[in-house]
């Protein structure tokens, strides 16, 4: 029952948006983490992620998105989250995620705030 | 509890991540039947997720052979949620996650399912003990309390 990700790497001017297919749960940590690596490598210091609003996002799931944005504030990067459902919009603003990540409607919300930001 | 039997349905998981989804699609065609708004079915859907990962995590500590129980029943607008695991409960509950100790990694990354059953259920009583192991028993209205 471990599900995997499919995540795809665009690069949208100045930022690199992390386009996040499937469940985001703790059997998430290394493709995300690979996704991470990969965006670094790319020296991008704007990061949008994608989910999509049917997505599941778990306990763990939230563990691993943290880790990601205990990197990106070392690493002095922006980052977003996109494409959330209202309820997961609710969950990460009661578990702070909301003060270390923008939270947009759209990927084209969030590219365009990022971008300006 | 008061329990009415024409409202209620059990179902039991085996102990591996991810069937806790099977619950969750239950719960959420429960809550259906009786009208629940979507954000309160997105709410118990939360729940239930959480308590079953915790059972099968910490309560039946990943036990190949142990299994996962979860009790829906409908009470009036309420949706009772029992949860129970082969485990002797709780010993120490970790305290509400602070996000900014954890990123600044002076808090370790533990917590966060108690954290979101305490923030999303009306009521819930941790620790309580059955004849085969400990049950988590909680309630959320139809309509969100403020």
């Amino acid at each position: 029952m471990q599900n995997k990700n499919e995540i795809t790497l665009e690069k949208h001017g100045a930022v690199m948006l992390l386009d996040i297919e499937g469940d985001i749960t703790a059997f998430s940590e290394p493709f995300l983490n690979e996704a991470y690596k990969n965006a670094n490598d790319d020296d991008a210091k704007r990061i949008l992620l994608k989910v999509g609003d049917d997505c599941y996002i778990n306990s763990g799931g939230i563990a691993v998105l943290i880790q990601i944005l205990a990197q990106t504030k070392r690493n002095n990067q922006n980052i977003g989250i996109a494409g959330l459902s209202e309820h997961f919009k609710k969950i990460f603003n009661m578990v702070g995620i909301t003060k270390f990540a923008s939270i947009h409607n759209t990927v084209e919300d969030g590219l365009e705030a990022l971008s300006a930001g | 509890m008061h329990t009415n039997n024409n409202r209620a349905v059990e179902i039991t998981l085996v102990n591996q991540l991810g069937y806790e989804r099977i619950a969750m699609a239950c719960s959420a065609s429960f809550a259906q039947l009786f009208g629940f708004p979507k954000n309160r079915i997105e709410d118990l859907k939360t729940i239930v997720s959480e308590a079953s990962i915790n059972a099968m995590q910490h309560g039946n500590k990943g036990r190949n052979d142990a299994k996962v129980k979860v009790s829906l029943s409908c009470v009036e607008d309420i949706i009772n949620v029992q949860v129970s695991d082969e485990g002797s409960g709780i010993e120490e509950f970790p305290p509400n996650p602070d996000i900014e100790n954890i990123i600044e990694g002076r808090e370790p990354l533990i917590g966060f399912g108690l954290f979101l059953i305490k923030q999303l259920t009306d009521r819930v009583e941790f620790n309580k003990m059955t004849g085969k192991g400990n049950m988590v028993n909680m309630s959320i209205n139809m309509k969100e309390q403020v």
